[in-house]
């Protein structure tokens, strides 16, 4: 597509050549910067799932200046997660001031799957679920796995509302 | 020209009202914070002094369709307002009365709504008998704020 810079095209055509194990990339229609991600959850976490297995939705945008600014991503998908919002907004070093152009739309993802093995109540994004998670860890735990249940695995196969 | 997602665009917007106004004339917000995909938003603007609206804070309710920010938002008055280009039985804001919007561009933001709003409640033409204060629409012809819609539980 014209005008896209060769650099997001490499990556684009990495991630179609190479995906990335349980992680889904498309673009959406008419913008080459845009992308619909579906992520597995990561195995030994509450965000698993059980039968099929959670399945996150994300959006990813690569702003103007990319790669010298990070690129914009969030969940879609309702999440229960001490670094994550209620509008699906995520705490991440390095899609803040931790970011390099050396990263890709690979490691960011990655870095997501890995932020949800691995919720960092001490700097919190959602303060009542990091404070749930620092006073009762058991029960945010639980909390986590079904929503994850509810809303990563059961609503796929959930008939759409009339 | 990059063309920012709609959905990219909003948190945007929503970080700038989230960090407030520096003229401080006007706020606004999601109206419902669990609305990940940011359809209804809730605002308020202080009337300009010196102008009919001066002390009254007037609620404004602003719905962002799938097709925003190239289509403009549906905005409306909570509060009853008497105002050139407003619907006195609806509080519904017809944008092509309202100076700066009657010509719709996708750079324009929630933010230049409302200051245009604020702009037009300073006109001249717009010194008219006002309707009591706190008064409110018909709720009947309120949007509807947190509808179920197509909101992605996924």
């Amino acid at each position: 597509m014209a005008g896209a810079p060769k650099r997001i095209l490499k990556e684009i055509e990495r991630l179609n050549r190479d995906p990335v194990p349980g992680i889904e990339v498309s673009s959406v229609e008419n913008n080459i910067r845009y992308f619909n991600v579906i992520m597995g959850g990561p195995s030994q976490s509450p965000y698993q799932g059980k039968g099929a297995g959670g399945r996150f939705k994300l959006e990813l945008f690569l702003p103007e200046d990319y790669p010298m600014s990070p690129p914009k991503v969030r969940f879609l998908t309702k999440m229960y997660h001490p670094n994550i919002d209620r509008l699906g907004r995520i705490c991440l070093d390095i899609l803040k001031d931790k970011w390099s152009p050396a990263l890709q739309i690979r490691t960011v993802l990655l870095s997501i799957q890995a932020l949800l093995s691995a919720p960092n109540p001490d700097d919190p994004l959602a303060n009542d679920v990091a404070d749930q998670w620092k006073t009762n860890e058991k029960l945010a735990i639980q909390t986590a796995t079904e929503w994850t249940q509810k809303y990563a695995v059961d609503a796929w196969t959930a008939k759409p509302a009339v | 020209m990059t063309e920012v997602p709609r959905n990219f665009r909003l948190l945007e917007e929503l970080e700038q009202g989230e960090k407030g106004s520096s003229d401080g004339y006007c706020s606004y917000g999601l109206a419902d914070p669990d609305d990940v995909l940011m359809y209804n938003w809730t605002a308020s603007i202080l009337g300009p002094l010196n102008t009919p609206f001066e002390n009254r804070l007037y609620q404004v309710s602003l719905y962002c369709d799938d097709n925003y920010p190239k289509q403009p938002p549906k905005v409306r008055f909570i509060t009853r307002i008497n105002l050139p280009g407003v619907n006195q039985n609806t509080g519904e804001v017809d944008l092509r009365a309202i100076e700066y919007l009657d010509k719709w561009k996708s750079s324009y933001t929630i933010h230049m709504v409302l200051k245009a709003l604020f702009t037009k409640m300073s006109r001249k033409e717009s010194r008219l008998a006002q309707p009591a204060e706190h008064s409110v629409y018909a709720s009947g012809s309120r949007p509807p704020t947190n509808q179920p819609l197509q909101r992605s539980t996924l």
